[in-house]
């Protein structure tokens, strides 16, 4: 029953969103904008392009995470919907499960669109190495966006909410983010080393999933 | 709208002692004592800022009660918060409807979250009941505020609670839609559902059966019927 109720808060904020079109096309457009300006900036060799890929995938991952995080209560926002919420006979991490996992949806859905068109704009010749690029990609967004729902709860009523869950996130994932490029950057070479930075993204996601509904529960009770 | 699980049990549904709630420094509810049993309605009155909504926040789990003792169907409140929103339910001045959802797909959404078991066609007969049923394929954003507050209380009909809380039920209401809250309102209480309620309109609650009660400098005194014009 908790998982059913997890599957429709997500469902909820899923559907939505793609009635709305509002946080996916904003993601979507952001990255794409993201990666025009890195490649016209930059221009990188081939060579070169594989050194940036690990970077310019986090970059971009990050800053579209950001950018969904700042909707990612939008739709509680309506008539009291968020209040509705907490009035649920279901415990407080379920609604931070159900909430976080409707964020990482779509999160991951722009993951799968952006590394195809990253590929290509760099002309960065990767393609064998896509699978485990993903892999690592939703291994990091399972914590990027547990945190980043966690924060997104608290600064939910603020006035410049997305100024502040910007300088709240960035921080606190620095070095998730870090070990995030580190194992990419492990794949893309013959000889890199990947395993320990894997096992540091799982701790770091471990972490944030274990804390967060906790926090969550805390954060909203008045 | 039988309440869930049925009762037959004459202890009070609702045992309020010594609440009181400030925010900050500011004392808004002090020494609350409220006691309601199934089958009855207690209406709060009191001016604008009383602490109407606030004793019915406190009331709804929505703010944590920190001193004075709460119990519902005989669950504290404060130790069991999850059992006892099961037992509840509050509208207050938003209806928690979400806009881009269909009637339907509120309900949907209500009824998992309280775990209750329910059909489409079921749902579709809660929706019909309340008058929605041309309405029941579109997007809520697009109702009025009256179609909003029928739909917000079609939740009653599925989630059968011990406690009914209410805030201005009347406010978006038309004559008919008075006279139709009253009609679900009185079966529900001739079911043994206990009803509090936020009123500024004594005329509309005359319907009921009820007790009227006074919010004043936060505390909250019983008053007699006649008084009750004044008390708004």
């Amino acid at each position: 029953m908790l998982i059913q109720a997890i599957y429709r808060i997500a469902w909820k904020d899923v559907v939505g969103d793609l009635r709305r079109r509002a946080t996916l096309s904003s993601m979507l457009f952001f990255a794409i904008s993201v990666l025009v300006v890195f490649q016209a900036a930059f221009e990188p060799d081939r060579q070169e392009a594989l050194r940036l890929l690990p970077g310019l995938l986090w970059a971009t991952t990050l800053f579209t995470t950001l950018v969904g995080l700042g909707r990612v209560f939008q739709a509680e926002e309506e008539d009291g919907a968020f209040e509705g919420l907490l009035l649920a006979s279901v415990p407080r991490g379920v609604i931070f499960f159900g909430k976080w996992l409707g964020n990482l949806l779509l999160t991951l859905l722009v993951e799968l669109l952006i590394l195809p068109l990253i590929l290509v704009l760099f002309n960065v010749d990767a393609w064998k190495h896509v699978p485990a690029i993903l892999a690592i990609l939703a291994l990091g967004t399972l914590g990027l966006t547990g945190l980043g729902t966690l924060l997104a709860a608290m600064t939910r009523g603020a006035r410049s909410r997305e100024t502040l869950l910007a300088l709240l996130l960035l921080p606190l994932t620095a070095p998730m983010l870090i070990a995030g490029v580190q194992a990419i950057a492990g794949i893309l070479q013959a000889d890199g080393i990947v395993a320990p930075w894997i096992k540091l993204l799982t701790i770091f996601d471990l972490v944030y999933l274990a804390l967060a509904p906790w926090a969550f529960g805390w954060l909203v009770e008045e | 709208m039988t309440p869930h699980p049925p009762s037959s049990d004459p202890s009070p549904v609702v045992v309020l002692e010594n609440a009181q709630h400030r925010y900050g420094r500011h004392q808004v509810l002090q020494g609350i004592d409220l006691t309601v049993s199934p089958g009855e309605c207690a209406v709060l009155y009191g001016a604008n800022g009383s602490g109407k909504s606030t004793l019915l926040a406190l009331l709804s789990t929505r703010y944590t009660l920190r001193e004075g003792r709460y119990l519902l169907d005989g669950i504290d409140v404060r130790q069991e918060p999850h059992e006892a929103r099961a037992r509840l339910l509050f509208i207050g001045h938003h209806t928690h409807l979400y806009g881009h959802l269909t009637p339907l797909e509120n309900l949907q959404f209500f009824t998992s979250l309280r775990t209750i078991p329910t059909t489409d066609q079921q749902l579709r007969h809660v929706i019909n009941t309340v008058g929605l049923n041309k309405a029941v394929d579109k997007p809520v954003q697009w109702f009025s505020a009256g179609m909003r507050k029928r739909l917000a209380l079609a939740r009653l009909l599925l989630a059968h609670p011990k406690l009914l809380l209410l805030d201005e039920p009347y406010s978006a209401l038309d004559t008919q839609g008075v006279g139709w809250l009253n009609a679900m309102l009185t079966t529900f209480l001739h079911n043994g559902g206990s009803l509090i309620m936020a009123s500024h309109d004594p005329e509309r609650v005359a319907a009921l059966p009820h007790r009227p009660w006074q919010l004043a400098r936060g505390r909250l005194h019983p008053i007699s019927n006649a008084q009750e014009s004044e008390a708004c």
